[in-house]
């Protein structure tokens, strides 16, 4: 291999101690921005960038993980060169036979497969791409694949429903509606100006990366109360004020009582009326049918105006909309496939009068029993958030005098995606709804729209929509649009109309459906997928971090061509035919995105670009990303398209406009210099408004460079008051509508196996008992009884392992065991004693679906209902990590139908049995 | 007080414990044959055994010493460290001893004894001084530490000049039997002190699970046996000899306790909420 | 007159062992050595429990124990307050280790490596023979304190002149600086917040505050 990246790339001076900026992104809070210190060519330590501070929301610092780079750059166990199996039978305890081979050789290998793939089409005959690549890190892997997304942009058709965790590991209900009400792919409380925060859950000092730790410390000296509610004491527990252990999979009954308290317990007036009234659906009336009741000529939806004691079209100009009452009117509704009814003098009630309907028995004494909280706690929680919520206040921002509203809601995994999520994500909104705290300063707010988009401009996706409401993009339901046919494995497009088609809509479709259709299981009316022809993998390890992962194993097992981009040996590339060893984060170059508002709490006042670039040679014969890309698109006869993508913008932003030219040649194989100087060059005309143009070797001196960022961008509301749009809230009428037709569709085809998820469309979710659901699963589904599973095992972040494919690096290890959790199972000290178990001992929990064993841990901080095992182990094949011991809570996550919820997500959490395991 | 996160230390082992014990006994003896024999030359042999012992003991911990060849570095602090202090008064008890010998005075063997009681008392002090370890910083071990090795010291006297046929003079095991008494109340007075001054719960349970041997057979058996010629004098010296042996084994077994087992490490704590400028308290 | 001493904000620390981490590279400590950590202690029973993170390593103590009994001078205490290891004449008695009430020292006799395969690169690179067989601990980064010193700059302030411990910090609950100086930032933070500071009854007079809040008695 002649054109290889070390000719051109420059390292850091040998025989000299130099630092090395970079950035951190292995998980979604970054990136963030860090120093390597390198010592005569070798990575010694890592260090903060120092230059970050006070641009940086937290100065520039990096948490615990990146701390492992340095060892990951030189652990023994890394692979070095490319491999290829040599034993064609695949199994867990088949030996693969691994070979170390040239790049050429594996290189051509995947070429060939490839190109044999372009030549026979690139669908298979069930429509479903034949290439498939998974990746993990909701989507951070990116921001280490340098140009090679290039490639599959290039290809075609490709399939990214094989999932490694996402949907069932992450905030899916939170993701979908959040974009919905307020392009909150995730949500933040406006930390800086908060004053109460009430979590359900949200381990936001171990899972919110470096900028949430730093906000919300400084925000906690200054004063900042935050409840957590939660089934055992976690890392932010431990730093709240009041821990509440509420029962699990019980928080939409807290909110919903929430919720009453606010609309019952206290006047109309003391709720931010103005904000309901002129910035929400709050008025909007309902028909008899559920849909909007509209006007005939126009079809806008009609509010009861009382200046007029009319009803007239939501945009009305000078109007007192009413927001409760009930009232007599004509009007049409239109429902499901365009359905419409002519009212004459009918009753109707404004949402907001639907919405204390349907609250109305949901009082602080019905959810304390369900909730195991008592009443007082729960309306005392109500009324604290509805007292710090200053309704009427105003703050000014950017020179604009905005709402005042220093409190927020939040939800943890677990609580936001599975059964019960769409219930909590919209009763914790409507709580930000009812006191106007929405979008807001204090309150809370969207970080980042993945799925409307653009990722990089927030405020650019508030663009209107129907009915005065936001546009967004449903996948079509109608009869003329609908997809009818799956065009991939999980049929994202065709079940799961919320996730819309973006580029991020493959990995939010339901992961789990797309493994079950493999298996034979799920979607029984449709013909059973075929696994992919060529299947990537990069950055994640499903058998280790899907579910019922051992089954999973035996299913990736099936694929016939399995491409691996590999660190160390590890349970999934276990499987792989061909192993590629790639440069590992500080050995890779890439320009990325900064600044900005991301989440969970990357909340800037500026913007810009940093650059990864190697500290060292890399190590052995790992490659670069982009020269990989660039290698493999040569084989499939890609590279002009290759480069033509890397020209309009894959890598970041367009390398050709009107104002400049930096593109690279289209008919060359680039080396990454190239194309990253290119793209840096672009970036620093963005930075600079045209001003400058300097490339990679600027921005490898200084690492990052940013312009500033409107600090009114953190907040949305000023967007949709300017454009005259409300939040589409409380009143899901669009939901409903999706709901209805996608219903119509599946049993237009006889269809009737998604039934279950198509009842979840509802306008206003009835509360639903999740842990009746989840009995009422293991009962049908495995013939068990469900006293024998009386526990609920729950999972809780691991800062020091979440993404970072670090489970192999020693002192991620040595410092993890400081933090409770990581040496095996938590359980309540009383339950063990009742149960016979010993601090240490070896217990073993149990699901219908898998067993696993470790070390008890007991705690105080736990629900006695309630088992914990933090991160993800179990581990097998990956070096070092295989002599931990440690459990796998994901092996015992039942994949089933019925835990499906109507978004295709799925939760983590599992009823399991405990037991003593006798020495 | 919450104590958090005490285990048990591993960076003195039994080697270290081994010095506690063998120094003790060692230089207990020593002190005892002096008395017992000035101003007449001590029978030789077990001179050498007392030294041997202390020597031992020594050696032992230089063994566990991270630098051994850097031993000599333990001399460099007698301004406040015991443990320099001890290795001068042991080096200072030993030439003595050896010069006593060779030059055949009694008055400078009589002089290490001298140094052989400071060199119990230093190991009192070493004990006394390690602030991480409450079991061992509880004033009460020094004069735990100073009985139990004047017990073993006479203990073994009694025992090894019945072995070497050396005369035992008749107060030895009127001595034996009040330093007995002595040992007694200060193995009770150092418990009751650690209970007192809230010792980590494990440090007291492995002192409490040897409490009941040590009080029955490491203290009255010896003493009934040691007494039991007063009442019976036919029965001859062996159940005195049997009683000194099992009260020295128990001083080494209370030794080796305190140092491997009751161990405890301080751990960590919360402390009182104190307001205003450390140095503005400090001068107010 | 100067008196380093290090401020653990207990309200703000979340647990993270970012700084174990980075104590652990900067200073090059073997596995199992951590001169910085991180506690993750529960207090109560449930339902009433409370969990609380904090950092502990040496306390500097103006009084130290260690130094005391240390037999060979080998540790020593600056002028400056920061208590000192000479790693050329320490015997490797561990006295120092079991005087010290913080569990602050370690001792370890061979050369030990992350990984069984022998040392990484970085390892192998940062290996120093002189750490075998003696008492180490933390050294408030007294190299770092004393070349950005040399350069002018402020420890406590200036990320070069401070601990690393300290840079690391992602919560801003680690401080560092000079106690005389009534201006400093440590000493605006012990004026205007309650503190602790830990077994003050051995009179150590320990060199690290602890801000917090709640009696734990």
């Amino acid at each position: 291999m002649s054109n290889t990246t070390e000719s051109t790339m420059k390292y850091a001076t040998e025989g000299k101690t130099t630092k090395v900026a970079t950035y951190c992104y292995q998980c979604v809070n970054g990136p963030d921005m860090l120093t390597v210190e390198v010592v005569d060519g070798v990575a010694t330590k890592v260090e903060p960038n120092y230059n970050g501070k006070g641009l940086h929301p937290a100065d520039g610092k990096v948490c615990v993980k990146p701390y492992g780079l340095v060892q990951k750059l030189y652990n023994p166990s890394r692979l070095l060169k490319p491999m290829k199996r040599t034993n064609p039978k695949k199994g867990k305890n088949e030996d693969p036979g691994w070979v170390e081979i040239s790049w050429d050789e594996a290189l051509d290998t995947v070429g060939a497969r490839l190109n044999k793939i372009r030549q026979e089409g690139l669908v298979d005959e069930n429509g479903n791409p034949k290439l498939a690549f998974s990746t993990g890190g909701a989507g951070t892997p990116l921001s280490y694949m340098g140009a090679f997304p290039a490639l599959f942009a290039a290809w075609g058709p490709l399939d990214s429903s094989l999932g490694a965790g996402g949907t069932v590991k992450c905030y899916h209900a939170e993701h979908l509606y959040g974009e919905l009400w307020h392009r909150a792919f995730t949500v933040s409380p406006d930390t800086p100006l908060c004053d109460y925060i009430v979590a359900f859950g949200n381990n936001i000092d171990a899972s919110g990366g470096v900028t949430s730790v730093r906000r919300q410390a400084d925000a906690r000296v200054r004063g900042l109360k935050r409840v957590q509610i939660e089934p055992h004491l976690s890392v932010t527990g431990g730093t709240s004020e009041e821990w509440v252990p509420i029962k699990p999979k019980t928080d939409s009954a807290f909110l919903y009582a929430m919720i009453n308290v606010l609309l019952f317990e206290h006047k109309p007036e003391e709720l931010d009326v103005p904000f309901l009234k002129h910035h929400t659906g709050s008025p909007y009336l309902i028909g008899p049918n559920g849909y909007y009741l509209r006007d005939k000529e126009t079809r806008k939806p009609l509010i009861w105006d009382l200046k007029t004691n009319s009803a007239v079209p939501h945009d009305t100009k000078d109007t007192d909309p009413a927001i409760s009452g009930h009232f007599k009117l004509s009007a049409v509704e239109v429902g499901a496939d365009d359905q419409v009814w002519e009212h004459v003098n009918i009753d109707a009630d404004p949402a907001h009068e639907k919405l204390m309907h349907h609250m109305k028995s949901h009082t602080p004494e019905w959810a304390a029993a369900i909730c195991d909280v008592s009443a007082d706690t729960i309306r005392r929680i109500a009324n604290e958030f509805l007292a710090h919520a200053h309704i009427g206040e105003m703050k000014e921002v950017s020179g604009r005098m905005l709402p005042f509203r220093p409190v927020a809601v939040m939800l943890g995994k677990s609580v936001n995606n599975g059964w019960g999520a769409y219930e909590c994500v919209w009763g914790r909104t409507i709580l930000h709804v009812l006191t106007g705290s929405l979008e807001v300063p204090g309150g809370l707010l969207g970080s980042t729209t993945l799925i409307v988009g653009p990722e990089s401009d927030r405020m650019a996706s508030c663009t209107p929509g129907p009915d005065g409401f936001m546009s967004y993009p449903f996948n079509p339901t109608d009869k003329a649009n609908w997809i009818d046919k799956p065009e991939d494995r999980h049929a994202h497009q065709t079940l799961t109309p919320g996730v819309g088609a973006g580029f991020y809509a493959q990995p939010l479709g339901s992961s789990s459906l797309a493994w079950m259709r493999l298996q034979g299981r799920g979607a029984e009316t449709w013909v059973q997928p075929k696994p992919p022809e060529v299947w990537i993998v990069y950055r994640c390890n499903p058998v280790i971090s899907f579910s019922e992962t051992t089954r999973l194993g035996e299913t990736i097992a099936t694929f016939p061509f399995q491409v691996s981009f590999a660190y160390t040996h590890d349970e999934t590339n276990h499987f792989a035919d061909i192993l590629l060893p790639d440069c590992t984060d500080l050995e890779g170059t890439q320009l990325i995105r900064l600044g900005g508002t991301h989440y969970f709490e990357q909340f800037w006042d500026s913007e810009g670009w940093i650059l990864r670039q190697p500290v060292t040679k890399p190590i052995g014969d790992t490659r670069d990303f982009t020269w990989i890309g660039a290698e493999l698109a040569k084989r499939c006869g890609l590279l002009e398209n290759y480069n033509f993508m890397i020209n309009v913008g894959v890598c970041g932003l367009p390398l050709k406009t009107d104002a400049y030219d930096f593109s690279v040649p289209a008919d060359k194989v680039n080396s990454p210099e190239v194309v990253w100087d290119a793209v840096c060059k672009a970036a620093s005309f963005d930075v600079t408004g045209g001003k400058s143009a300097e490339g990679l070797d600027y921005f490898k001196e200084h690492g990052f460079r940013v312009k500033p960022f409107p600090h009114i961008n953190w907040y949305l509301y000023p967007k949709m008051v300017d454009q005259g749009l409300r939040f589409e809230l409380p009143y899901q009428e669009r939901v409903f509508r999706v709901g209805q037709q996608l219903t119509n569709r599946l049993h237009e085809q006889g269809a009737t196996w998604w039934d279950h998820q198509l009842k979840e469309y509802e306008a206003m979710p009835e509360y639903k008992d999740i842990n009746k659901i989840w009995d009422d699963a293991y009962e049908r589904n495995y013939k068990v009884k469900i006293k024998d599973f009386p526990f609920w095992l729950l999972t809780s972040r691991s800062m020091q392992y979440a993404w970072g494919g670090n489970v192999g690096i020693q002192l991620m290890r040595e410092v993890a065991e400081n933090v409770a959790g990581h040496s095996g199972i938590m359980i309540n000290k009383k339950t063990a004693a009742s149960l016979g178990i010993e601090d240490g001992q070896i217990i073993e929990i149990a699901s219908p679906v898998g067993k696993t064993r470790g070390k008890a841990i007991l705690r105080q901080g736990c629900r006695p209902d309630v088992i914990v095992m933090i991160g993800q182990f179990g581990h097998w094949k990956t070096p070092y990590a295989k002599d931990f011991q440690m459990p796998s809570l994901n092996d015992l996550v039942p994949m089933n139908m019925d835990l499906l919820d109507g978004t295709g997500g799925s939760v983590d959490a599992v009823k399991v049995s405990v037991t003593r395991v006798e020495a | 007080m919450i104590r958090i996160g005490s285990f048990i230390q591993k960076n003195w082992d039994w080697r270290a414990a081994s010095n506690f014990m063998f120094g003790g006994t060692g230089s207990g003896l020593l002190l005892l044959l002096v008395i017992a024999t000035y101003p007449q030359a001590p029978p030789l042999a077990v001179e050498l055994i007392a030294l041997a012992l202390v020597a031992a003991g020594l050696s032992l911990v230089w063994l566990e010493i991270g630098r051994p060849w850097r031993a000599i570095n333990v001399f460099f602090h007698p301004e406040t460290s015991w443990m320099t202090r001890e290795a001068f008064v042991a080096s200072v008890t030993f030439a003595l001893a050896l010069a006593g010998i060779v030059l055949q005075m009694p008055l400078l063997v009589a002089a290490s004894a001298i140094g052989a009681a400071g060199f119990l008392y230093c190991q009192g002090r070493i004990l006394k001084a390690s602030k991480g370890i409450p079991a061992w910083r509880e004033p009460a071990v020094v004069p735990l530490i100073i009985a139990t090795g004047l017990v073993e010291g006479a203990a073994g006297l009694l025992v090894l000049l019945t072995v070497f046929g050396g005369v035992i003079p008749a107060w030895l095991e009127y001595v034996l039997l009040g330093l007995l008494a002595l040992r007694v109340i200060a193995w009770s007075s150092y418990r009751g002190a650690l209970v007192a001054s809230n010792a980590p719960p494990a440090a007291l349970a492995a002192l409490g699970k040897i409490s009941g041997v040590t009080l029955w057979v490491g203290n009255v058996l010896p003493a009934a046996l040691i007494a039991l010629p007063f009442v019976l004098p036919n029965l001859g010296g062996s159940p005195a000899l049997v009683g000194a042996v099992l009260a020295l084994l128990s001083g080494w077994y209370v030794k080796f306790t305190i140092v491997t087992q009751a161990a405890q490490v301080q751990g960590y704590a919360f402390g009182k909420l104190t307001k205003g400028h450390p140095l503005a308290n400090k001068a107010g | 007159m100067t008196r380093y001493v290090m401020i653990a904000d207990l309200r703000r620390c979340v647990g993270c062992q970012t700084c174990t981490a980075a104590c652990k590279q900067t200073n090059a400590t073997p596995p199992g050595v951590q001169w910085r950590k991180v506690l993750d202690i529960e207090l109560g029973e449930y339902p009433n429990v409370e969990r609380v993170f904090m950092p502990v390593g040496c306390q500097h103590c103006e009084d130290p124990p260690c130094m005391h009994v240390c037999p060979s001078t080998a540790t020593g205490q600056r002028d400056d307050g920061i208590v000192t290891i000479d790693y050329d004449i320490c015997i490797g008695c561990a006295y120092c280790a079991v005087a010290c009430p913080y569990q602050a020292r370690y001792k370890v006799d061979k050369p030990s490596y992350a990984y069984d395969a022998g040392p990484t690169q970085t390892e192998s690179k940062r290996f120093d023979e002189a750490r075998l067989g003696v008492a180490q601990k933390c050294t408030f980064c007294s190299d770092r304190v004393d070349s950005g010193k040399a350069k002018g700059l402020v420890p406590g302030i200036d990320p070069e002149a401070t601990p690393a411990c300290v840079n690391s910090c992602i919560a801003d609950a680690l401080h560092f600086g000079n106690l005389e100086d009534m201006d400093s930032n440590v000493s605006q933070l012990l004026t205007e917040n309650t503190y602790f500071q830990m077994h003050v009854e051995l009179g150590t007079k320990p060199g690290f505050y602890y801000l917090w809040d709640k009696e734990h008695l």
